[in-house]
């Protein structure tokens, strides 16, 4: 292609449009008036106007999540980068494809603490995957062709380009689209074929196999081959919180998620396996609980992840398999329906489809002995909305409440934070959802405490008309703080109670915003049909009880057959 | 706990330091001696890294380096199949002229360069195995060591090539 004499802030923008950037969720700022001033006349993407950086980020990170392409944020020099941090680190720990621009002074002054400067590239190195300091405009093209290349390839993950003002004004001639990338950056993604036969035979013999699918799985776009696999060997399947969604959880072999809040017969399976198919996980203490003598004692380990520096990192495994989740599952099944016939219903089977039963967000009974409100509602929030619905989730018990009883039907469709638990992450990727997938309902599950961490962006989504649907759990505490509390500290509450709280629906319609308060879970359907009925931004004030509590859960030290509070369990 | 050597080639970036040196730093890793030179391919960089720690740290250090996109290659050097140097520069007290002879006598038993003599101290250059070093600067100490510098390892594979490339 011949050269072209363009700005930095044009290269930037063609190189945005070649790399397939429809949105941009960002704030300006002085440092970068030249790349607004291409983006004002750019058709071709729709940004956003956010009310802080870090709901841009965090927008970024669930319109990714949900398309599976790469979001995109910007933000300026100084205190606009500094507020993306915790964004970028949020999408980075779960591997979320997010490329970030940020502004920063001009080349000539960086070091002096110059006006709005921040050494963006020194704070935002360990939070990221790779990032960038331009110093020559002609670099762009490649700069960010490797950004995005970067972000969406391997083990996904954040790329920040940071942008000085000269290097944006600044003409050069160049090659747009080249497609050069690092001799250093091979991402490994082809499994090896002895170990993908070694697994087969593992998983033909097995009596009790399973498998514990993580947010790989999802990210590989694997469900399709999951399940085929799940199928074909009789084996149920338990998930991380970031793997929800992985597998249909009314799939009568889904036992929904395991770990520290999660199912009692997830944890049991993963207690009882004889082979044990870890799929796009890094095995977090979450999911492992902290005695890991009772994680899989029985089990050959097996651990297929595109990222070598997962292997044996947090457990010691028996057959490792790194690379691309989709290909080893479909390099299994190949092998694995060559060598043997589907096998008829074994004993595991049939103990599985009963713990099935007995799994709270796999099936739908609603109200049971010993269950909370907050239980309750969040029950209702899975019958109401269909299958193509997401749910986002702030973090705290209302996190943990939607994990535990929301019936995730789809890849994609349950967004959570997963590795930095973010407090204020549910709504602003709320955003970045709908805009990714407009046609489909969009359900903030939040906490009050959360919600309070990023409500201001209720103002981009009236200007943007961007109808997403907060459910508050309106519990007036910091709640998950509070039930530590109340379990492991005498019930001290230091500073978890949050006093007066705003009137949130009266906040939401100061917004211009839909706003109710449902004080009983009955009333809740109707709220919600209202919420989306209005076609505006909505909040609904749910109350519930101010001590409800999270249960059954791994207490801290425990492990995964020492479950507390399971009396409310219901058992098989 | 035992020394590694860890020999990597990195796009010769600003900021590649920072990013390698970080990644020690967040896993709580001490580095103990770091050496960066140009090397026979233009626009890269070597670093030769020693460290402490177990093979199970060691293992881990390697996977995370060779995550980071400038780090090209990674090569985990073995004590018996590589050579490994230090260069170490030393200015020895030398009170009169008895004990500026023996330092000289054993400067030159253990293969030291002298580099400046003075009437009250010698200044020396080994570049030597790092053990042989520490012996040497051990038997100077008797005589007072009044400045020393060591420049860190840097270390070569035996066999040719070597090492994983990416
Ligand atoms: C940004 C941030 N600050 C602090 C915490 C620690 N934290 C974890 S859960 C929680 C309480 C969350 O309260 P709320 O949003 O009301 O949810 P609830 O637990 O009451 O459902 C806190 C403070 C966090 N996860 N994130
Ligand atoms: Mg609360």
């Amino acid at each position: 292609m011949a050269k072209q004499k363009l700005s930095g802030a044009e290269i930037v923008v063609e190189e945005l449009k070649t790399e397939g950037a429809e949105v941009a969720f960002g704030i300006p700022g002085g440092a970068l008036l030249d790349l607004y001033d291409v983006l004002y006349k750019e058709e071709a993407i729709r940004h956003i106007l956010m009310r802080h950086e870090q709901c841009a980020a965090h927008a970024a990170d669930g319109y990714a999540r949900v398309s599976g392409k790469a979001g995109v944020c910007i933000a300026t020099s100084g205190p606009g980068a500094t507020n993306l941090v915790t964004g970028l680190a949020n999408a980075n720990m779960d591997s979320s494809p997010v490329v970030a621009l940020t502004g920063q002074v001009p080349t000539s002054v960086i070091g002096t603490n110059a006006f709005q400067e921040a050494s963006t590239f020194t704070i935002t190195m360990p939070i990221t995957k790779h990032n960038f300091l331009v110093k020559r405009t002609e670099d762009l093209p490649k700069v960010i062709h490797n950004a995005f290349y970067i972000a969406n390839t391997g083990r996904k993950g954040v790329v920040l380009v940071d942008l000085p003002t000269d290097i944006l004004a600044g003409k050069a001639k160049v090659d747009l689209h080249q497609k050069e990338t690092f001799a250093g950056y091979k991402p490994n993604i082809k499994p090896n074929q002895v170990q993908i036969k070694r697994v087969v035979e593992i998983l033909a013999n097995a009596e009790r196999p399973l498998i514990l699918a993580g947010g790989g799985v999802i990210s590989a776009d694997a469900a399709v081959e999951l399940r085929h696999l799940a199928d074909f060997l009789g084996a149920p399947v338990v998930t991380t919180l970031m793997g929800k969604g992985a597998i249909p959880e009314n799939h009568p072999f889904c036992l929904g998620m395991a770990g520290m809040h999660g199912q009692l017969y997830a944890n049991r399976a993963i207690n009882e396996c004889d082979a044990l198919l870890a799929l796009g996980t890094r095995f977090s203490d979450r999911t492992t609980g902290w005695q890991l003598d009772q994680f899989a004692p029985d089990a050959t380990l097996i651990h297929v992840d595109i990222d070598t520096a997962e292997i044996n990192k947090n457990i010691q495994v028996d057959i490792p398999i790194v690379g691309d989740v989709k290909l080893a599952l479909s390099g299994i099944l190949k092998l694995l329906e060559k060598k043997r016939a589907k096998k008829s219903e074994s004993e595991w089977e049939k103990r599985i489809k009963k713990m099935h039963e007995a799994c709270d967000s796999c099936v739908e009974d609603i109200s049971r002995e010993g269950a909370s409100v907050s239980d309750i509602l969040i029950k209702e929030i899975s019958r109401i909305l269909d299958d193509d619905a997401i749910v986002t989730t702030e973090v705290g018990q209302c996190q943990m409440f939607a994990a535990h009883y929301y019936m995730t039907r789809k890849p994609r469709t349950f967004i959570s934070s997963g590795g930095l638990g973010t407090m204020g992450f549910g709504f602003p990727a709320a955003i970045g959802a709908k805009v990714a997938a407009p046609d489909k309902k969009v359900v903030d599950i939040a906490g009050d405490g959360s919600f309070l961490m990023t409500c201001q962006d209720l103002a981009t989504c009236v200007e943007n008309d961007i109808p997403v649907v907060v459910c508050i759990l309106d519990n007036r505490y910091l709640g998950m703080v509070r039930q530590w509390q109340e379990l492991f500290y005498e019930k001290k509450y230091a500073h978890t109670g949050l006093g007066i709280t705003p009137d949130f629906v009266k906040l939401a319609e100061a917004f211009g915003c839909y706003g109710e308060r449902v004080e009983k879970p009955e009333d809740l359907k109707d709220a919600l049909n209202n919420a989306f009925e209005s076609g505006k931004p909505a909040v609904l004030d749910m109350i519930v009880g101010k001590e409800d509590k999270v249960l059954p859960m791994i207490p801290p030290g425990g492990g995964i057959t020492g479950m507390i509070g399971t009396e409310r369990c219901k058992h098989i | 706990m035992q020394t590694h050597i860890i020999s990597l080639l990195v796009e010769d970036n600003p900021g590649v330091l920072t990013r390698m040196s970080g990644m020690f730093t967040q896993r709580g890793i001490n580095i103990t001696s770091l050496t960066v030179s140009p090397c026979e391919k233009e626009g890269l960089s070597r670093m030769t890294v020693a460290i402490e720690g177990s093979e199970s740290e060691l293992e881990m250090v390697r996977k995370q380096l060779s995550n980071l996109i400038e780090v090209v290659k990674v090569v985990d050097l073995k004590e018996n199949e590589a050579i490994i140097r230090d260069l170490c520069l030393l200015k020895v007290h030398a009170k009169d002229s008895g004990a500026r002879l023996e330092v000289m006598q054993l400067a030159e038993s253990y293969g030291a360069k002298i580099l400046d003599a003075a009437l009250d101290s010698v200044t020396l250059e080994l570049t030597e195995e790092p053990k042989k070093i520490d012996r040497f600067v051990d038997l100077m100490r008797h005589f007072g060591v009044k400045q020393l510098f060591r420049t860190g390892v840097t270390a070569i594979g035996i066999s040719a090539g070597g090492g994983v490339e990416k």
